[in-house]
């Protein structure tokens, strides 16, 4: 390795590092959470060990013994040797002699018998109720409800049980509250029907926003490069201003516009029409907004790239096309169009990649409504994963939708790389190696 | 088709470039705009083709009034000096562009495209992009694209100027012979002096916005009507020497020349020498001075001679000679071919 290329090295590593840390970590990560069932309700760090009642119900399906069930769900407290000993030591030795002349060896179903049991003592009563219910937790040996930091102290728990040596290692996985890894997200995303509609929904958006986009950029581009150069550079900084403005900002203008005591409202309510939102009214209002949203601010973009690479025409082409007789839109169609090639298919290629995995500009508009007619895939993998109604943040789920994007991304980007011969874009270092 | 280009005026913004300028140009005519660069010479040939506007005066194409008609309207042809030809189109496409726009069937744009392709001898080269032809081949596609719409008119701007040495006089003779052809009315811009006169019928010498001297190549270096003019014509360029016409032509202190016929005394003059017509080869009074310089050129050396009032006169003599640097000489000026200009540079 000579100096050089060590210098090289040196140079590029702050970008490596970048990229390490801000691309292809987060893609490991969303690979890695796209297997796993991770949750609000998992966590992200380890779980417990934890049987509920409720729990009971499915534990003949993974596979525990019917007799195993019984006996976690059966006596829940027992008058014996070890529970009288916690018995004493909290309430003296005479309540606990009592109790176990009363009720040695005996067991109850539920806390209440347990607490009737305890109303019997005479010698030294227990009057208070709270007392009581203090002391019937002396006596559970059920495990229902309890939580078990690891996993020896379950297997423990469960052995002292007695529950048989074949149920153990389903009961004990059935128990654990962690994440666990499963391939369920991706049998998930293709049976619900949802996930078909966020699909489709994406390829409206990006459809649509991308004509929107490159036909709307090179009007622009096209109009003010017949315009003198001051007026078109005005009128250019106009169409700019949407991809300046903060998206917030730009989206709060979109709504003052179209809610439903908002400009449109105003200006037609002279004319009879009724005050309606005009932004969610139905779908085709919110895709006809979402298009306009996202286009003015894409439009920007493409008019930019559009008019300088129409400025690299040699200005002599289009005085050649005049004196050859072409009016303007045959300039137009045979001289400059069919020269800005690239550009448009740059345009197009970059957009489609950055309008699939984009929307901010939907979620501050629509957030996905009305219903669920304008959620794109990119839109439900933050819905999921990340701000979620019903409050279970389905970290796992929404890596899963997340991990498609990346997949699509990837292998568009890799086509496209091969499509425009990237490496005969890039010129060579100047600079003698 | 004869152009007549009257009080014509052109301003970019608050920048008054040519003031009524007229010009005419006769039928089946190739007139040359000759002229340093800024001196408005394009400007005139983009307004002739209707690419920038006319502000004042007008322009006739035989008894037809085209002052106000767009580009796309004039019977002009252009060839550009960059050539403009489409890269993105074949030269058979670039030169069907012209009968493309104006929706002819494909068979008789194809038939015309041949045709034309054959005069400009590029037959062979129809399914060529540009950037695959070589300069003098791309020149003959921008000259056939200008032709295939038969205009009246045919307008070149410095199309040489791209060209090498040995292309540009290949093509000189080529653009000659295709508008002696066409028998089309053609202007050509140049900067060059050889082009022009080689090229053209007439040549229109331009300075600053105004036609210094029009008049025939032959008659313009025989007869400048300024020193500006005698200066531009003539490689290697004229000698001027400052001198006094009084009984005689006095140069300096030393040297005097008997005054030409119908010259008055009247002070200070200019009087031009061109190179050949000095040296020991010629017969006539002669200058003394020192030989100060000597380019040797094969056929011919270009030698300089300094004057003891420190002016410099040029000769061309013959090779052959067995003049050294430093001699001192005394050689004779052909009298009769002599210019003489006054203070203001005007011809006397």
């Amino acid at each position: 390795m000579t100096r050089q290329t060590l210098l090289g090295l040196g140079f590029l590593s702050p970008a490596l590092l970048a990229v390490m840390m801000f691309f292809l970590l987060p893609v490991v990560l969303t690979v890695v959470f796209a297997f796993t069932n991770m949750s609000t309700s998992t966590g992200i760090l380890g779980g417990e060990y934890q049987i509920s009642e409720s729990d009971l119900r499915r534990l003949p399906a993974v596979g525990v013994g019917e007799d195993a069930v019984a006996l976690l769900a059966g006596a829940g407290y027992a008058v014996q040797p070890e529970t009288l000993a916690l018995f004493a030591a909290e309430f003296g030795e005479d309540r606990a002699a009592e109790l176990d002349k009363l009720h040695g060896g005996a067991k109850f179903d539920d806390q209440r018998a347990m607490e009737r049991a305890l109303k019997e003592l005479r010698r030294n009563p227990l009057r208070k109720v709270r007392d009581r219910k203090t002391a019937a937790d002396l006596f559970r040996v059920s495990i229902l409800g309890q939580r078990f930091a690891t996993r020896d102290d379950f297997a423990l728990a469960i052995t002292d049980l007695g529950v048989p040596e074949r149920d153990r290692l389903a009961l004990t996985e059935a128990a654990y509250t962690g994440w666990t890894f499963t391939t369920q997200n991706f049998e998930l995303l293709w049976e619900l029907p949802a996930t078909w509609r966020y699909a489709l929904n994406s390829v409206i958006y990006v459809v649509l926003t991308l004509g929107f986009n490159v036909g709307f950029g090179l009007f622009l581009a096209l109009s003010t490069f017949y315009l003198p150069s001051r007026t078109a550079q005005t009128f250019r900084a106009i169409w700019f201003l949407p991809r300046i403005l903060p998206p917030v900002l730009y989206v709060l203008m979109w709504q003052w516009l179209t809610w439903d005591q908002g400009f449109i409202s105003a200006m037609l309510r002279p004319f009879g029409i009724e005050p309606i939102n005009w932004m969610r009214h139905t779908a085709t209002h919110a895709w006809t907004f979402i298009v306009l949203i996202n286009g003015c601010v894409g439009a920007s973009l493409g008019m930019i790239l559009f008019s300088s690479s129409l400025r690299a025409i040699p200005e002599t082409q289009l005085f050649a096309a005049q004196v050859d007789g072409a009016n303007r839109w045959q300039q137009v169609r045979h001289v400059l169009l069919p020269q800005m090639r690239w550009p448009i298919l740059f345009i197009t290629s970059y957009q489609t990649l950055s309008l699939l995995t984009s929307f901010e500009y939907i979620l501050l508009a629509t957030d996905g409504g009305p219903g669920r007619q304008t959620e794109v895939w990119a839109l439900a993998a933050y819905h999921t994963a990340l701000s979620n109604y019903g409050g279970n943040l389905e970290y796992g789920l929404g890596a899963a939708y997340a991990l498609a994007l990346v997949i699509i991304g990837i292998l568009l980007s890799a086509l496209y790389l091969r499509f425009f011969k990237f490496s005969e874009l890039v010129a060579k270092p100047r600079i003698e190696q | 088709m004869r152009i007549e280009l009257q009080n014509f005026t052109k301003r970019f913004g608050d920048t008054t470039v040519i003031e009524d300028m007229s010009l005419s140009v006769a039928s089946g005519e190739m007139i040359a705009l000759l002229g340093p660069s800024g001196c408005g010479k394009s400007t005139t040939l983009f307004a002739i083709s209707g690419i920038h506007r006319i502000d004042g005066g007008t322009l006739h194409f035989g008894d037809r009034d085209v002052t106000r008609l767009p580009p796309q309207d004039r019977p002009v042809g252009v060839v550009f000096q960059n050539y403009a030809l489409y890269p993105h189109m074949s030269v058979a496409d670039n030169i069907g562009f012209p009968l493309r726009v104006q929706n002819l069937k494909p068979a008789e744009i194809k038939r015309r495209v041949g045709e034309m392709a054959e005069l400009v001898q590029i037959g062979n080269l129809l399914a060529r992009k540009p950037q695959q032809l070589s300069g003098g081949q791309q020149q003959r596609v921008a000259l056939a694209r200008a032709l295939v719409r038969k205009p009246d008119v045919l307008l070149l701007d410095e199309p040489l100027a791209n060209l090498d040495a040995k292309l540009r006089l290949e093509m000189r003779s080529e653009i000659r012979r295709l508008q002696r052809e066409t028998g089309i009315t053609a202007i050509l811009v140049t900067h060059d002096q050889i082009e022009a006169m080689s090229m053209c019928d007439r040549i229109a010498l331009m300075k600053d916005g105004r036609i210094e001297q029009i008049s025939t190549p032959g008659d313009m270096y025989e007869r400048p009507a300024s020193r500006y003019v005698a200066g531009f014509l003539g490689n290697p360029p004229i000698s001027f020497l400052r001198a006094e016409a009084k009984g005689q032509l006095t140069i300096g202190a030393d040297n005097a020349l008997p005054l030409p016929h119908g010259t008055a005394a009247r002070g200070p003059i200019t009087l031009g020498v061109r190179p050949e017509h000095f040296g020991p080869q010629h017969r006539g009074p002669s200058i003394a001075g020192q030989v100060s310089f000597i380019e040797p050129q094969g056929r011919e050396d270009l030698i300089d001679v300094t004057l003891p009032c420190d002016q410099r006169l040029r000769a061309i003599v013959p090779a052959g000679h067995d003049i050294a640097l430093g001699q001192p000489v005394t050689w004779q000026v052909d009298l009769s071919r002599v210019h003489l200009f006054d203070a203001e540079g005007a011809r006397l």
